[in-house]
């Protein structure tokens, strides 16, 4: 699977960039029920992985395929949903809308019956409690934290109940505790609801502590060629994990692994 | 295991909001201290012809006041008809112009900015030309102050929806319609509003510039007509009208505002 960057339109844009093979030679065969997390240098191109799976963005070259459908159609059927970096809630609407968003959207013409808003709202509701967070649900998004919010999105992300969930370093942007703690509700809900994750990051505790797999992506020999993956970590520690885990010599041990996959990764450009 | 969700959860919405009418003291004392000002600084100055009291426009106004009120009523219908008119279709337009193809778009979008640098007084004249000297051509004239105040905004909103949200309403394979009102619409809303309180005073203008260039009633006519015998404080009584119909214009705009967006962070967060 290969991705390029649009060549930039425009009086000043053409000197500065080019067209550019973002990510070549990717090829990644995730297991269902698997728990995969993408790792590299800033700039590699994981984010932009991750938006391929989603659909968003499409290959210049390759085939994805997810839930044995292309991305866009795993994700327009519910089958897949993703997590920004960003919570990306809109805040005309009250916590509990943001999280039937998606319900709404599917629905065109879902005012029309009478029913099915108190519906919606028992689902949002639902979801609102698996994230713990039901006494909020008629709060502006702005007034919750950071953390707060981007448990919103989480619940948002399983509204049409996925069995994929693609992250871009969800909580790349919290505080440690925070962040320690999201790792611990994403773990819970990954075995509870059984799905298969792929889950960006840049950090390897983070990765070796979530995953089954930690993949990592490294930079070509110049900066023109793309990234592609340049080494796997396999982490076969115990499930369900716990925060005791973070204390084991094994997990430093993988830890360990991952940091020296990645030196090396780096190097190779 | 999550602990800032503790039983002690204050209720929704617990933020003290601004209430509509918030400012309607503050500007009650405004209008008493500029009266009161005007006042003692007109007697000072002592040339009613050229700076009347206040006390000499009420004066005129209780003599005139059934006509006064009368071509206040007609300037204010056209107004109100030509703001109506005018930022429904900039909204429908600027929608319009995110719907059509980009070619296209850039077509009338140049076609616009050409009719917004026409002086709008030449524009004026000719509308009166067009539509006569009826109401018709002052509510065409407000129409148009209003619909260029609100259409730049409202386009350049609907374009620069942040990305990220835009992937989302991807993700959940939004419509056009959908995306529209649920996305760029809310988001753009609050700038709208900052442009229709513009397009208020714009319309307040065009009705007025409309009345100047012929009419036979309004305020403008009356500013034109008193202009002419030089009743200066009559002058005064149809400004200070105007003023008037702009202030509670802008008020029920506002009022609208907070109804509509108590969402946005300028009206739940008291500026430092």
């Amino acid at each position: 699977m290969t991705y390029e960057v649009g060549r930039p339109r425009g009086l000043l844009g053409g000197g500065i960039q080019q067209a550019l093979d973002v990510v070549v030679n990717f090829s990644l065969d995730v297991q269902p029920g698997e728990f995969v997390s993408v790792i590299g240098p800033s700039g590699c191109g994981k984010t932009t992985v991750l938006f391929l799976l989603a659909g968003i963005r499409t290959p210049s070259a390759g085939r994805i395929e997810v839930c044995a459908r292309p991305p866009r159609d795993a994700v327009r059927d519910g089958l897949c949903s993703v997590i920004f970096q960003q919570p990306v809630l809109l805040e005309w609407l009250s916590v509990e809308e943001n999280v039937l968003l998606p319900l709404r959207l599917r629905d065109p013409r879902w005012w029309l019956w009478p029913g099915r808003r108190g519906q919606y709202l028992e689902r949002a509701g639902q979801l609102l409690r698996t994230v713990e967070l039901d006494a909020f649900s008629h709060y502006y998004p702005e007034k919750l934290s950071g953390g707060m919010q981007q448990r919103v999105a989480i619940a948002r992300a399983l509204t049409l109940d996925p069995q994929v969930l693609l992250l871009d370093e969800p909580f790349g942007a919290l505080d440690e505790i925070t962040r320690d703690r999201m790792n611990l509700e994403l773990l819970r809900l990954y075995e509870q609801r059984a799905l298969t994750i792929v889950f960006v990051t840049h950090s390897i505790e983070e990765a070796v502590f979530l995953s089954d797999r930690v993949v990592v992506m490294g930079r070509g020999a110049s900066p023109r060629t793309g990234s592609s993956i340049v080494r796997e970590v396999r982490v076969d520690l115990p499930r369900p994990r716990t925060a005791a885990l973070k204390e084991d010599a094994a997990f430093f041990q993988k830890v360990r692994e991952g940091r020296a996959a990645l030196r090396e990764a780096q190097q190779l450009q | 295991m999550v602990q800032d969700t503790a039983p002690s959860v204050p209720p929704a919405r617990a933020a003290p909001r601004r209430t509509p009418f918030a400012d309607l003291g503050s500007w009650t004392a405004f209008a008493v201290f500029v009266i009161v000002a005007w006042e003692i600084g007109s007697r000072a100055y002592n040339q009613p012809y050229l700076l009347p009291a206040p006390s000499q426009i009420i004066a005129a106004l209780r003599e005139d006041a059934p006509l006064v009120l009368f071509y206040a009523g007609i300037t204010t219908q056209e107004t109100v008809l030509g703001f109506v008119a005018g930022s429904v279709l900039a909204l429908l337009g600027a929608m319009l112009f995110v719907w059509l193809p980009r070619a296209l778009e850039n077509f009338l979008y140049r076609a616009v900015v050409t009719l917004n640098s026409t002086p709008f007084v030449a524009l004026a004249s000719l509308v009166v030309v067009w539509f006569g000297l009826g109401i018709t051509s002052k509510v065409v004239i407000a129409g148009l102050y209003t619909f260029f105040a609100v259409l730049y905004h409202a386009h350049k909103e609907f374009i620069s929806v942040d990305p990220m949200r835009e992937y989302l309403m991807d993700v959940y394979n939004a419509s056009w319609l959908q995306r529209m009102l649920l996305l760029k619409l809310p988001s753009a809303l609050p700038i709208i509003f900052t442009s229709l309180k513009g397009g208020v005073m714009a319309a307040v203008n065009g009705a007025i510039v409309g009345e100047l260039f012929g009419a036979f009633e309004g305020l403008g006519y009356m500013i034109l007509d008193s202009r002419y015998v030089g009743n200066t404080v009559r002058v005064f009584l149809a400004a200070v009208f105007c003023t008037m119909i702009g202030w509670v214009l802008l008020g029920i705009v506002t009022v609208a505002e907070r109804l509509l967006l108590p969402w946005h962070v300028s009206m739940v967060q008291e500026r430092p």
